[in-house]
């Protein structure tokens, strides 16, 4: 199986922090990655290296085939990124902003018409699409940002902390929406999140981050089953425990 | 095409209702104060024209009642009050009128006795400002009575018509102004009255171009900042080059429309008193020569290639403003420093264009001068009067300043932008990092779940 993304040896040094420490990992076609750790993990750091927005102090990751350092331009080509936290041009509808965002990645108008269209679909606001986005409560712009970074069929769908700060209903409709899209067209996803119990369900594999080092990466039941834990938690608490250890 | 679809976005972010009610704000204000400048100048010429000479003859002698026989006769406008005592305020209330002349009882006593005869003046003050307290009647009044108290004097004491002329008016003054090495037949007063109001325009709308394209620039990014729609934008494929470049554009652009409102409202609200103070001021001069030939003769008009150098200077000023305010903005890490932020730049422009005001900045001593020639826009500020009183070398060296400023400035910008400096540089006003606070936050719970 190709990877869309092979991320090696990935490292951030801020002025003082070690901020990611040699990461690497690899995604699949159509596969759900998610890493998890606590606040101040690194997780942010490397997902925007990767995203092209932060130069990496060392190492490369490829994206589709581009390496993000000798060609940034072409790897976002392939990629859409959602910051955490993130907002919307409060002045701009739904339905504007969903145009602006397509006509930075399409130039043909037919497509740009159906990505948007595809946006509408996915994000489920109907007729608030009309409204100024500053009227929209956090769950309906996470939604509207979220259809916007898939509406184009990125190679690779970068979502940081796609659920934090979100109500349990909301939490849940981005979580299907990102696996029904995963499964169904076989689009890949980079996810991260602070949330070790929730991640379990939606992603097909999982990192586990903390300090700005990669611990260990596979499956929820791999790791459950190698630690002998329960949930992803108690996975995370033995991992700590046992690097501390050497 | 993608840098248009960026350039849309970014004109209809600055282009708000807030913004619009702003312009429309301003300009009302400079109709009205137009206006109200037009009509208060009208009522002075109209009483200037129109005189009304308010008296009051309590001597009522032979001579008195000649002397104003003699000022009607003249076409002069002349209403008689009777009154008596000396309540001045309920004489003017009574009568209903603003102004009064009274000539008193022993007047022409006084004058017999070869004596100071005693005039009594009385005007009301309505207000401080200096149009709507204009009392011609009063002052017209006094000389004419003057005038013919003097001629019979002279008259009695056989003084030829000649000589009297003279003694009346001793000497013909000719004003001459030197500007550099040209001289014109005019009193410095005259081209003052003319040049002034209209160099009041260019710095107002000089300084409301900066402010405006600096805070808007630095509003624009700084909200993308902590929004991170700015994160969003630049993960997409357009250049960065694209997305500042249609930042600075849409800035530019909503900058100079608000300039040239003002520039329109400020000119409209001066043209009525420019007009009508010069008007007046040909009047008393047309003997010699017209204010504007004396302005042209003196060098003080300004030609083509001169608009053109203070187009060019004016876009190096907002370039300036543009790439100062990227970086600004860029220091930006809490919406609620934007305000701040803005102050730097609020400095650079108050400083010249208060002193701009007050004094001669090429005058200044030695290292005053050149702190203030250090500043950027005070060239700016300096550029309308330098071109008009042959400064051109001070004019060109601002100016080949102005854009050495803007290449550094803009050189730091990119440098910003274009690496990843734009999401790591932070400017800590003392307080404690939101990253340390959340870190140390985060050892705290590890150490709890030990
Ligand atoms: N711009 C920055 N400058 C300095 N240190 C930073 C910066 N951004 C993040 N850090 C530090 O890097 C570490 C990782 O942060 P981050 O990647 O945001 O973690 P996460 O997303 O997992 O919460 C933290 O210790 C944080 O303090
Ligand atoms: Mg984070």
């Amino acid at each position: 199986m190709s990877n869309v993304l092979e991320v090696k040896e990935l490292t951030k040094q801020y002025s003082k922090v070690l901020a990611a420490d040699k990461v690497s990992f690899t995604i699949g076609e159509g596969e759900i990655f998610a890493l998890i750790g606590p606040n101040g993990a690194g997780k942010t750091t490397t997902i925007r290296m990767i995203s092209t927005l932060l130069t990496p102090t060392d190492g490369d990751a490829v994206v589709a085939g581009h390496s993000i350092i000798k060609e940034p331009a072409k790897v976002r080509e392939c990629i859409t990124y959602l910051p955490d936290e993130a907002g919307a041009y409060k002045n701009m509808t739904g339905l504007k902003y969903l145009r602006f965002m397509a006509g930075l990645f399409l130039s043909d108008i037919d497509a740009l018409n159906a990505a948007v269209d595809r946006a509408k679909e996915i994000c489920g606001l109907g007729d608030r699409l009309e409204d100024k986005i500053g009227s929209y409560s956090r769950g309906m712009i996470r939604k509207l940002l979220l259809a916007r970074a898939v509406m184009t069929k990125p190679k690779l769908a970068i979502l940081d902390e796609p659920t934090s700060g979100l109500d349990v209903i909301n939490a849940i409709e981005i979580r299907k929406t990102i696996k029904t899209l995963a499964e169904k067209e076989k689009m890949s996803f980079l996810l991260s999140s602070h949330n070790m119990l929730e991640i379990e369900f939606v992603s097909d594999r999982v990192g586990i981050i903390t300090g700005g080092h990669l611990m260990v990466t596979g499956s929820a039941d791999e790791l459950k089953e190698r630690y002998n834990a329960k949930n992803l938690e108690e996975v995370f608490e033995r991992v700590v425990i046992e690097n501390e250890v050497h | 095409m993608k840098f248009i679809n960026l350039l849309k976005k970014e004109l209809s972010e600055l282009i708000n209702l807030q913004m619009i009610l702003g312009l429309v704000v301003a300009m009302g204000i400079f109709m009205i104060l137009g206006s109200i400048m037009d009509t208060t100048i009208d009522e002075a010429k109209e009483e200037t024209t129109n005189v009304t000479i308010r008296l009051c003859d309590r001597d009522d002698t032979e001579y008195t009642q000649e002397l104003i026989k003699s000022i009607k006769e003249d076409g002069n406008n002349v209403r008689l009050f009777d009154t008596d005592g000396d309540d001045y305020a309920a004489i003017l209330k009574d009568n209903d009128i603003k102004d009064l002349i009274i000539i008193p009882e022993g007047f022409t006593a006084a004058l017999e006795s070869s004596k100071r005869p005693e005039l009594i003046t009385v005007s009301r003050m309505t207000s401080a400002a200096t149009l709507s307290n204009l009392n011609v009647g009063t002052s017209s009044g006094l000389a004419l009575i003057k005038d013919r108290i003097a001629a019979d004097v002279a008259q009695k004491n056989g003084m030829s018509e000649q000589d009297y002329a003279i003694v009346e008016n001793p000497v013909v003054v000719r004003d001459n102004t030197v500007v550099d090495d040209k001289s014109a037949e005019i009193s410095p007063s005259d081209i003052m009255s003319k040049i002034a109001i209209q160099n009041a325009v260019m710095p107002i709308v000089v300084f409301v171009l900066i402010i405006m394209t600096s805070q808007m620039l630095m509003s624009a990014v700084a909200n993308e900042k902590t929004d991170k729609t700015l994160e969003t934008l630049l993960s997409a494929p357009v250049s960065r080059g694209a997305v500042i470049g249609a930042k600075m554009l849409a800035a530019a652009i909503i900058a100079l429309i608000n300039a040239g409102v003002y520039m329109f409202g400020f000119s409209f609200f001066v043209s009525g008193a420019t007009d009508t103070v010069t008007e007046a001021a040909e009047n008393l001069i047309a003997s010699t020569m017209s204010v504007d030939e004396a302005i042209n003769k003196l060098g003080l008009s300004l030609g083509g290639f001169d608009y053109f150098l203070i187009g060019l200077q004016l876009f190096f000023t907002i370039m300036i403003c543009l790439s100062v305010s990227l970086i600004l903005g860029a220091l930006v890490n809490d919406t609620k420093n934007t305000q701040s932020m803005i102050m730097p730049i609020m400095m650079l422009a108050m400083v010249p264009y208060m002193i701009s005001i007050l004094a001669d900045i090429n005058a200044l001593p030695g290292v005053l001068r050149y702190a203030v020639y250090a500043i950027p826009f005070t060239h700016t500020f300096m550029a309308i009067p330098n071109l008009m009183f042959g400064n051109r070398l001070i004019f060109f060296a601002g100016l080949i300043y102005q854009i050495i400023v803007f290449i550094v400035c803009i050189f730091f910008a990119l440098r910003i932008f274009m690496s990843d400096k734009i999401f790591t540089i932070r400017l800590n006003f003392g307080q404690k990092s939101k990253y340390k606070a959340r870190k140390r936050r985060q050892q705290k719970a590890e150490e709890q779940k030990k």
